[in-house]
């Protein structure tokens, strides 16, 4: 139960200054922050306000009451709507929740949606509790943290006159409540030039056999994506970590500054998320492979133990952000982009995005990139991430930033990290190496090399008792290449 | 024959040769050893015409012997030419180590040739310096040790290595033969990942006291070195603390106060866990964002999972760097371990899925443990297992009449809290072994013949139950079913004084009326119950008075030493449970060792000892008192020990 929140001064009072200056009746937004069950305590980095919807419409706009003949709060000034005291709030709450959903995908470990904030007369406000706690149950459905999920999440009310910031605790029952709202304690600090950075890189190789079932019949790729990636939560979380070397045993305090490396140590040849079966029939096997590059951030009073849960939560929710991705593309333009499949040759296939073939009915190989991960400068020394697609640019990036974040467009491009290479969609391997355990992922060394394996393998199937002597054909192949380049070269 | 400075150290606690051993017994030693030191022998099961079966030895020896020790030589019993059957048995050592080991050149390797003569047990010790000098050095020089207990465990440790691992297997349904095959490769494939830069050894002790004082060490696989051979390892000087996290040595996580002599034992070994974890956060030149690849089977394929519990234990001392420790012992362990289940696993791949599991046993008479794989799919007492254990126990040397190397007898390696004492152990409120520690019979240059083995001390007003009056030779009874439930020879659990109504009834020796009744039981009733219960027989000796008992001495002294079984001394009015006898042969002197079960009083061992309700007793007293009264007859009931293994 957060007791108590500290707001980030500097931000917040930048945000009271924007808002102050604003001619808007009225506005909500998210709150970005942690919170922190340990601690009892609630962390307020900034906040965010939610842009207009598709139509051009505020996400939040004040109802007057039908006695009272004026128009709707548009055309006046808000200032005078503050005396009535029987206005209230009407919000768009799916268009928020569909911004927090968005804004969610851009968090990092330890930096969360955690809530919403209102700005709104106190009459307005006092009139409006219902809504606005359908709208942080809105929020914390469409945002939700991963780890241990506080069933809470925070309401922040600024007030215009008299000028004054109070903070509640949303508990998130199934049915709202008098009682779902709690005050709690709101003062502003320092917080956000304490936090400590964690970085890691987790690198993953998973197989996921697609079984001969008639349940599984009609299941996507993406499906089956995101049922491997949720049953592989379970080995994640159990993983021990080292933080700079050492492995962590007790739960202190990080006392060193700097950056942090975190290295994640899974149990070996347990992959719980196989299923334990005797024998089963098998019509083919998903491999993931890949790294994810993850950031999380650490306020100066929790312990280290809390780093690594928010760097596995953290990429976990990136693995699931980028599936999300792919299919909200598939729905938008189903078919017409024709980018998504660059294996399929056969027609019959081409109408469909890769993420959506189902499984079953595929007798060909076929790959699909995720989106790559960057990271993005915010506050103090903290970053943000952005999910890109193979086709977009860091343009799109900006775009985020601004529209999402309302965070100016980082001009620099140097300063925005791209630890993930965009990976290569190159299948050099057969059904029967991919089923092998840590059989070595091929990664080709050079463009040519890529050419040639890729044709190798859309030529013929191959079988488990030639399986060498194709393997070797290839590295004879290689070989030659390389060595012609060598040659060449000098 | 040249005279030679060499002298053989002989570490186990029995090297007896009787007539009817087998002809070759393997010599154990272990390169932390100083050469030549011999700490136990296993005899040779497999052999052909003439010489012994290597590739059998080899395998079963691999999976019992622990890494850390190996074959230092072998010993024949024979009557012909000593030097020509020492050189039998060098090459036959040399041979099982050179398929033990895979390796071929065995050069410079010192190896004990032993020949045993069968009629006097006298072993003539002969060392062959290397393979290519034929000659033999007889050596003259051998030292025995009374406590190899201590010389293996004062400056040893046991390493414990749990990997649990699932291995899919697919294979193509209309080629179920290809099936061995792609098996064989995966079993490769995570052969080599073992020895993956990747790969990280964790490794923490597993005793509570030093688990909170001693921090769990991080061994990076890049950091092995499989290359320098076993012998060369260098021990470390404990003075030498290294800060370096790799070259700690074991002894980094063992308990120092190890004063007490009894706690030399294998039972009582440090022992550092293991576990084996894969880095994911692996430093790589190229990162590349997930990508997903899915690969249709392009024929009818079916994906078998194949589960293996990997459990190795493994033998150092504690000077060794826990480095070395992994690339030597645990790494090269776990690969022998899961080499070995596969050839248990791979004749019936498809159609059976055993349940192999790796035990670790510490037989009495052998101070190091031994590793044996069982396949619990089968019951304990399913003929093929009695066989596999009969056929250990063989090699062990064991008595075929024990049950040492059931399941329920094997060394309980979890994590334990070694500060609490052995007499208050979780699960049984009862007193046991409460003869341990009580004085001496006072009968002069008598012969101690006791109990074998734990026993529970039952007496009346136990569990609230008041059988005061009545209910002694119950008790005793329940004292003989807790020492065969404490020997692992049954699992049932030891039966209230209704239950043991009950089976009279139900055998038809007493009729229903008799259940909930107060009446008393004899020394017959307890063997019919013994039988019903345990399948346990007795033998039972009749005396017509008390003053006869002495007469039986003999006998009572011979059943403690071949059965070792407490015995139930009912008759006249008391019943008694007997856990033994301190005889003179040559004056006929005795005292006998009764727990009394009309005790009363609380679960006290001083109030028992001083209160004399455990304790010696001679027939005739110093007071001229008799303790088994002349004019009433006395059953003694000698259970029998369960001829099984």
């Amino acid at each position: 139960m957060v007791k108590a929140v500290v707001g980030e001064e500097s931000q917040l009072q930048l945000v009271e200054d924007r808002l102050s200056q604003s001619s808007a009746p009225a506005q909500v937004g998210l709150v970005i922050g942690k919170l922190s069950s340990g601690l009892d305590r609630g962390f307020v980095y900034d906040l965010v306000p939610t842009p207009q919807n598709d139509a051009g419409q505020s996400a939040c706009s004040v109802l007057e009451p039908a006695k009272d003949n004026r128009k709707k709060g548009s055309n006046s000034k808000p200032k005078s709507q503050s005396s009535d005291s029987s206005s209230s709030l009407v919000i768009d709450k799916e268009w928020v929740a569909e911004h927090a959903r968005q804004v969610s995908r851009m968090m990092v470990g330890g930096i969360n949606v955690v809530g919403i904030y209102v700005w709104a007369s106190e009459a307005t406000f006092k009139n409006s509790t219902m809504v606005l706690c359908q709208t942080v149950k809105g929020v914390a459905e469409a945002a939700s943290l991963l780890e241990d999920d506080l069933d809470e999440r925070l309401l922040i009310h600024i007030c215009y006159s008299p000028r004054r910031w109070t903070c509640r605790n949303c508990t998130l029952s199934s049915n709202i409540t008098s009682s779902s709202l709690r005050p709690c304690d709101f003062k502003m600090g320092r917080v956000l030039t304490s936090l400590q950075t964690f970085k890691c890189f987790y690198n993953f190789d998973l197989r996921l056999p697609i079984y001969q079932e008639k349940a599984s019949k009609s299941e996507t790729l993406v499906d089956v994506l995101h049922n491997g990636i949720s049953n592989y939560v379970k080995e994640l979380r159990g993983a021990k970590a080292m933080i700079d070397g050492n492995l962590v045993v007790n739960d202190e305090i990080c006392t060193t500054d700097g950056l942090h490396e975190i290295e994640l140590l899974l149990p070996f040849m347990k992959d719980m998320y196989i299923e334990a079966c005797s024998q089963k029939d098998v019509v083919g096997i998903v491999n993931l492979t890949g790294s994810v590059c993850s950031f999380s951030f650490l306020n100066s009073k929790e312990t280290i133990s809390q780093a690594v849960a928010d760097i596995k939560d953290d990429i976990i929710r990136s693995l699931l952000s980028r599936l999300d991705i792919i299919c909200d593309e598939a729905d938008e333009d189903a078919g017409t982009n024709d980018d998504v499949i660059k294996e399929t040759r056969n027609d019959s296939l081409s109408e469909k995005p890769v993420s959506q073939l189902v499984l079953h009915s595929l007798r060909k190989n076929c790959n699909l990139s995720l989106p790559r991960r960057v990271f993005v400068p915010w506050l103090a020394g903290t970053f943000i991430s952005d999910h890109l697609q193979p086709s977009e640019t860091l343009e799109v990036l900006k775009d985020h930033c601004v529209e999402l974040m309302s965070m100016e467009a980082p001009n620099d491009a140097s300063k925005i990290l791209e630890p993930e290479e965009e990976s290569l969609r190159v299948t050099a391997r057969s059904f029967w190496d991919a089923v092998l355990p840590y059989c070595s992922t091929s990664s080709p060394s050079n463009e040519k090399s890529r050419e040639i394996t890729s044709k190798e393998t859309s030529q013929k199937t191959i079988k488990p008792s030639n399986v060498n002597f194709i393997a070797a054909i290839i590295i004879l192949l290689l070989s030659v290449l390389v060595g012609f380049i060598f040659v060449r070269k000098s | 024959m040249e005279k030679n400075n060499k002298s053989i150290r002989i570490e186990c606690p029995k090297l007896l040769i009787t007539r009817n051993e087998s002809d070759l017994q393997w010599l154990i030693g272990s390169p932390f050893f100083p050469p030549l030191t011999i700490i136990s022998t296993f005899r040779c099961i497999h052999s052909g015409s003439s010489d012994p079966d290597f590739l059998k030895e080899s395998e079963e020896i691999r999976t019992l012997l622990l890494k850390g020790l190996d074959v230092i030589g072998a010993l024949i019993v024979g009557k012909s030419d000593p030097q020509k059957t020492a050189v039998r048995a060098v090459e036959a050592a040399r041979n099982l180590r050179r398929v033990l080991s895979g390796r071929t050149n065995l050069e410079n390797e010192e190896i004990i040739g032993a020949v045993a003569d069968p009629d006097t047990g006298d072993i003539r010790f002969f060392v062959s310096e290397n393979e290519s000098s034929a000659s033999l050095d007889l050596v003259n020089s051998v030292s025995y040790d009374a406590n190899p207990e201590k010389f293996l465990w004062e400056s040893g440790c046991l390493l414990l290595c749990q990997l649990p691992i699932k291995l899919p297997v697919c294979f193509p349904v209309n080629k179920p033969s290809d099936v061995e095959c792609i098996f064989s490769r995966a079993i490769e494939a995570v052969i080599a990942k073992l020895k993956d830069p990747n790969v990280v050894y964790l490794v923490e002790a597993s005793n509570k006291a030093s688990l909170d004082v001693v921090q769990p060490v991080i061994i990076r696989g890049a950091d092995l070195d499989f290359d320098t051979t076993a012998p060369n390892i260098e021990l470390l000087d404990e003075a030498a603390h290294s800060s370096e996290q790799k070259l700690l040595p074991c002894g980094h996580f063992c308990l120092k106060s190890k004063s007490t002599p009894h706690l030399f034992s294998a039972k009582n070994a440090d022992i550092l866990q293991v576990s084996v974890l894969l880095n994911r956060s692996e430093k790589s030149p190229k990162r590349s964002a997930p990508a997903v690849e899915y690969f249709p089977a392009m024929e009818e394929t079916r994906l078998l999972i194949v589960d293996f519990k990997l459990e190795v234990l493994c033998y150092a001392v504690q000077g060794i760097p826990l480095m070395h420790a992994i690339s030597k012992l645990i790494i090269p362990g776990l690969i022998d371990q899961l080499i070995s289940m596969k050839q248990m696993t791979l004749p019936n791949l498809l159609t059976q899925h055993p349940e192999l599991h790796p035990y670790h046993f510490s037989p009495p008479g052998i101070a190091h443990p031994v590793t044996v794989i069982y396949e619990l799919s089968y019951g304990e007492t399913e003929m093929k297992q009695v066989d596999a254990r009969r056929s250990l126990h063989m090699r062990l040397g064991l008595p075929f009449d024990r049950p040492l190397l059931r399941i329920a007898n094997s060394l309980d390696l979890s994590i334990k809290d070694r500060s609490s004492t052995s007499s208050t152990r979780k699960g049984s409120s009862f007193l046991k072994d409460v003869h341990i520690g009580i004085p001496s019979s006072g009968v002069s240059g008598g012969i101690v013949s006791l109990v074998q083995g734990s026993y529970e001390y039952y007496h009346y007003l136990q569990d609230g139950f008041d059988d005061s009056g009545w209910g002694c030779a119950y008790r005793s009874l329940q004292t003989i079913i807790s020492w065969f439930r404490l020997q692992h020879y049954s699992a049932v659990d030891v039966p209230s004084h209704r239950e043991i109504q009950q089976s009279l009834v139900d055998i038809g020796d007493k009729d229903p009326a008799f259940i909930g009744s107060r009446e008393w039981i004899g020394a017959i009733e307890l063997s019919f119950v013994l039988d019903k219960l345990l399948g346990v027989s007795c033998k039972v000796i009749n005396v017509r008075s008390g003053s006869e008992l002495p007469e039986k001495c003999r006998e009572l002294a011979f059943h403690f030493e071949t059965q070792g079984t407490p015995i139930m001394i009912g008759g006249g009015v008391l019943a008694y449970t007997l856990l033994g006898v301190d005889y003179n042969e040559a004056t006929g002197e005795c005292a006998y060792l009764i727990l009394d079960p009309h005790y009363t009083g609380s679960d006290d061992v001083k109030k028992i000892v001083n209160g004399g309700w455990c304790g010696w007793k001679k027939s005739v007293d110093s007071k001229g008192k008799s303790f088994f009264l002349q004019d009433k007859f006395y059953n003694l009931l000698l259970p029998q020990r369960p001829n099984m293994v």
